[in-house]
């Protein structure tokens, strides 16, 4: 594979650190200006890879290593740098939080309207949306982390009431932002006549058997999910009535907080729990970046660094078991079926008729994560890669977009549309534009890579990385400001007029994720196969066997010259039994060398005794 | 504002560098001086190439002045008396620069007594009026020079003053730099006797690396593989041996990359020898300039 994340990382924090910075002021906002979720992807370009990865990290100001100092000089040095994050976190905590501390989620300048031109209500640019939740989650987690590691190395009493101060008010956010996500889980029940119902059949029946059997068989795969989501007390989705069997049904996050929903119960200092627009309707956007954002609550970091209180704890919980079912959920209506997947029919058609590659991707994205934790199989894997390269070429990124491909370029470009049904009770109907599809299949293509066991298939698979990471490497900017940040789509297609100017911190933060995902994954020992281990350990009886045979023949006398090659010999082959357990490949090699030249010599004594 | 040169070890690379920066600062447009409290080798002149005061002064210089031999001790200007062109040749914009040398002969002192040490106070009082920076260049070790300095600015508390600790990229340097501050009888303790507070003090001590191998300069691109690995991961330790001991990267205020003019002989490094000659690194001069700028940064010794 091409991609070097360590190095790529490094690039893109010079050129955020240099976008984001005027003189001593900082540059909030980008291509669609700045709001609560575009200030934290901005944040998290930072704040990520410096939680996650241990080279990267800023909280330990005299740790803090050469190139990552270099890499952000236009912030400042290694003790400059964490106290400039302090004020923009402060920044940040007080912009998204009512004047009586409550925080503040609103989508804002990422509504769009659906008729370009119509005013957005500035009560519609307050909503809540999902998006916000899980990159509030995202951002307070590293914040917390980093201030925790921070105050350590800090004596200096006005900036420890600082960091006291962050650390409440980043926790009141946190807790917000779970209680919100919490609201915003919906189930949606349907009949199986109606459209919603037909649409769901259908996709779950590709071996076109009779709709009644689909519908049984399903039904029977989908008992746990049932039943889990029967269980669940808190949040929305409780009060759903899933007793009658005959009703099909699917689940996850809407994109705000469910009408009605009913306020979570808690004793922490959430605020005011605002009242929410939208219909019980899953989107399958929403639900898959949800899962993303929420899988750090349950992070060996978080766990290790304790940043959940008892009570946050409990939250987090009742989010797990939700993601949990929804996953579930999503994993076997997509696998459903002992021929075809309906994952594999692209493109997706999600129930309310709408169909897009985007969905697909989407429904791959909790199947992976479902696949992943269960370390599946590599027949399931492979059949998973199959349908990321066929997401690839039919998006137009490993084949040449043909002349007017519109549609396919439209995913990229603007982007998928999604209608934010429920926001036009405030306003002009409100839509949400995703163009992350390329990064995402990016994502998605790694993370099989790095779990399957075959050979074949992460051939493949970084392969095809590759060519997208190729892709998305045209569509970043190559003009000073912004240089080295993404997302200019014009780069990549001939079809897109209009050359972007401003950066887009939506898709260059997913990127940042994407690469620290990669550095965690490439710091793993690598996958070593038994048979290499074993046929190694065979090489070394041989080359070990010589080399005794060798120092005995050998007169002590004449020992003196060949003694240094024997000694070289032999310390290789210790290395070799050292590491032939971990990395049995580069054991090999040092044993190869070693009977190249023990076979030297041997060859030199028979020649000898030939001539006699 | 008084910045005092320290070092545990000799050979540190302590004058050279101290005496850039102030060749730096001078650059940049400030009024500056050198005192040569090194009593037992007064030898800066050397670094400025100024020969009649190479190995000191005969005029009377710092040692006769302290023991009230001479009413003010010699001053000498670079500017004018430097024997190398390119020093002679003073920018315009560029501010005063001035020695003050020690006695040709002269020794370290065993003790000192209240009289020397108002004379002392006295010095640095004058010349805070007529300079914006005085680099004063101790012994190294933990030298009478030192304690003299501690005591007169205990008696200047409006005259701001900072100390720069000079070591060098090693285990043992690492270890000895933090013992003169905080080990027994160090910087802090001699400090807490002559009356400073010792929190108050410690803010004004930065570390300075000198001579330092950056690995990741092209310079070394002939290193092979093996051998630079080896060192980074001996910088790797180097690092946590010094965050361990007080001397990372939070209270480091600079460090200079090994140059190989320096290695070789002291002296200042004027614009041309990297520019012109090109025998001087140009990371060498950037380093001197910015330590140069910090000094004077109230920023960059806030600290955490
Ligand atoms: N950045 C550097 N690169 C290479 N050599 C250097 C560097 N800085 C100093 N040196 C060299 O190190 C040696 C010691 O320097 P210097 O005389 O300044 O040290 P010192 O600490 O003042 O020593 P002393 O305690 O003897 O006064 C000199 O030869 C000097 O040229
Ligand atoms: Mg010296």
């Amino acid at each position: 594979m091409k991609l070097q994340p360590r190095q790529q990382l490094l690039e893109i924090w010079e050129a955020a650190a240099r976008a984001s910075s005027q003189g001593k002021e900082w540059r909030w906002g980008g291509r669609q200006g700045s709001n609560s979720i575009s200030d934290a992807e901005q944040l998290l370009c930072f704040m990520y890879p410096a939680s996650e990865l241990p080279e990267f990290r800023l909280d330990t100001p005299d740790a803090t290593s050469d190139d990552v100092l270099e890499a952000l000089a236009a912030i400042g040095d290694s003790v400059e740098i964490p106290k400039r994050l302090l004020t923009l976190l402060d920044a940040y905590l007080t912009t998204y939080s009512d004047k009586d501390g409550r925080p503040l989620f609103g989508g804002d300048s990422y509504f769009l309207p659906n008729e370009p031109g119509e005013e957005i209500t500035s009560e519609q640019r307050a909503l809540d949306v999902v998006d916000s939740y899980s990159m509030s989650v995202t951002l307070m987690l590293g914040t917390l982390g980093f201030l925790k590691v921070f105050r350590r190395s800090v004596t200096r009493q006005d900036i420890r009431a600082k960091i006291s101060d962050l650390e409440s008010r980043a926790n009141v956010r946190l807790s917000a932002a779970m209680v919100g996500l919490l609201r915003s889980f919906t189930i949606n029940v349907f009949e199986p006549g109606s459209p919603q119902g037909q649409a769901l059949l259908r996709t779950a029946n590709q071996a076109k058997v009779h709709d009644r059997r689909v519908h049984d068989d399903l039904q029977k795969s989908l008992e746990e999910v049932r039943a889990g989501l029967r269980d669940l007390t808190i949040g929305s989705g409780s009060q759903v009535d899933l007793d009658n069997p005959n009703l099909l049904f699917e689940c996850g996050w809407a994109w705000g907080v469910v009408k009605n929903a009913p306020e979570v119960v808690t004793d922490l200092k959430v605020g005011e729990q605002p009242k929410g627009v939208a219909p019980e309707v899953p989107y399958l956007y929403f639900t898959a970046n949800a899962l993303v954002g929420v899988v750090d609550l349950w992070s060996e970091r978080t766990r290790v660094l304790g940043l959940l209180d008892d009570d946050q704890q409990q939250l987090a919980n009742a989010l797990q078991r939700r993601w949990d079912i929804t996953q579930n959920y999503w994993r076997t209506v997509a696998t459903f079926g002992k021929d075809r997947w309906p994952l594999e029919d692209i493109p997706w058609r999600t129930t309310d008729g709408k169909e897009s590659d985007y969905y697909s991707l989407g429904v791959t994205a909790m199947v992976v994560q479902y696949l992943v934790r269960t370390r599946a199989g590599d027949v399931d894997l492979s059949r998973v890669a199959g349908v990321l390269e066929e997401l690839a070429r039919s998006a137009r990124i490993t084949r040449r977009p043909v002349e007017n491909d519109l549609s396919a370029v439209a995913l990229h470009h603007p982007g998928v549309k999604v209608t934010l049904l429920g926001s036009e009770e405030l306003g002009p109907q409100l839509i949400w534009q995703v163009a992350d599809f390329a990064i995402t299949l990016l994502k998605r293509t790694i993370w099989v890579a790095t779990i399957t066991q075959s050979n074949r298939t992460r051939e493949r698979l970084h392969s095809l990385a590759d060519q997208i990471w190729a892709h998305i490497q045209q569509r970043q900017f190559t003009h000073q400001q912004v240089k080295g940040l993404w997302d200019n789509p014009a780069g990549a297609f001939d079809d897109v007029g209009d050359e972007q100017t401003q950066v887009s911190w939506y898709f260059t933060e997913r990127i940042v994720e994407f690469l620290v995902t990669l550095a965690l994954t490439s710091r793993e020992s690598p996958l070593r196969s038994q048979q290499l281990v074993e046929l190694a350990g065979e090489m070394l009886a041989e080359a070990e066997h010589l080399l005794n045979r060798e120092q005995v023949i050998r007169p002590v006398r004449a020992r003196l010259g060949a003694s240094s090659t024997i000694t070289t010999i032999a310390t290789r082959l210790n290395r070799a039994r050292k590491i032939m357990g971990e990395r049995p490949a580069s054991a090999a090699a040092l044993i190869n060398q070693s009977l190249l030249e023990l076979d030297q010599l041997a060859a030199a004594r028979e020649n000898a005794s030939e001539a006699m | 504002m008084l910045v005092f040169a320290i070092s545990d070890k000799g050979g540190t690379g302590r004058s050279v560098t101290s005496s850039n920066i102030v060749y730096r600062r001078a650059l940049q447009g400030q009024d500056v001086c050198y005192l040569d409290f090194d009593f037992g080798s007064p030898t800066v002149g050397a670094i400025f190439r100024v020969s009649t005061a190479s190995r000191g002064t005969t005029k009377g210089g710092m040692h006769r002045y302290l023991e009230g031999e001479i009413p003010e001790p010699t001053r000498i200007d670079v500017w004018t008396e430097s024997d190398r062109d390119a020093i002679r040749a003073k920018p315009a914009g560029a501010g005063q620069m001035v020695l003050l040398p020690g006695d040709e002969g002269g020794g370290e002192f065993a003790t000192f007594d209240g009289e020397m040490l108002k004379r002392c106070v006295r010095l640095f009082a004058g010349l805070h009026e007529q300079f914006d920076l005085i680099m004063v260049d101790l012994s190294a070790g933990r030298s009478f020079a030192a304690h003299l300095a501690l005591a007169a600015t205990a008696q200047l508390p409006r005259i701001p003053a900072r100390w720069l600790v000079f070591h060098r990229w090693t285990r043992q340097h690492i270890i000895a730099a933090n013992g003169l501050v905080r080990g027994d009888h160090g910087l802090l303790d001699v400090g807490v006797e002559h009356g400073h507070d010792r929190d108050a003090l410690i803010d004004r001590i930065r570390f300075v690396r000198t001579a330092v191998l950056e690995l990741g300069s092209g310079d070394f691109a002939h290193l092979r593989p093996a051998q630079r690995s080896w060192l980074n991961e001996i910088d790797r330790e180097l690092r946590e041996l010094a965050t361990r001991h007080g001397v990372g990267l939070t209270t480091m205020l600079g460090k200079v990359p090994l140059d190989p003019v320096l290695q070789w002989r002291e002296q200042l490094i004027s614009d041309d020898d990297v520019a012109g000659t090109e025998i001087a690194n140009p990371e060498t001069v950037f380093a001197f300039d910015d330590l140069a700028k910090k000094i004077v940064d109230d920023t960059a010794w806030e600290g955490l």
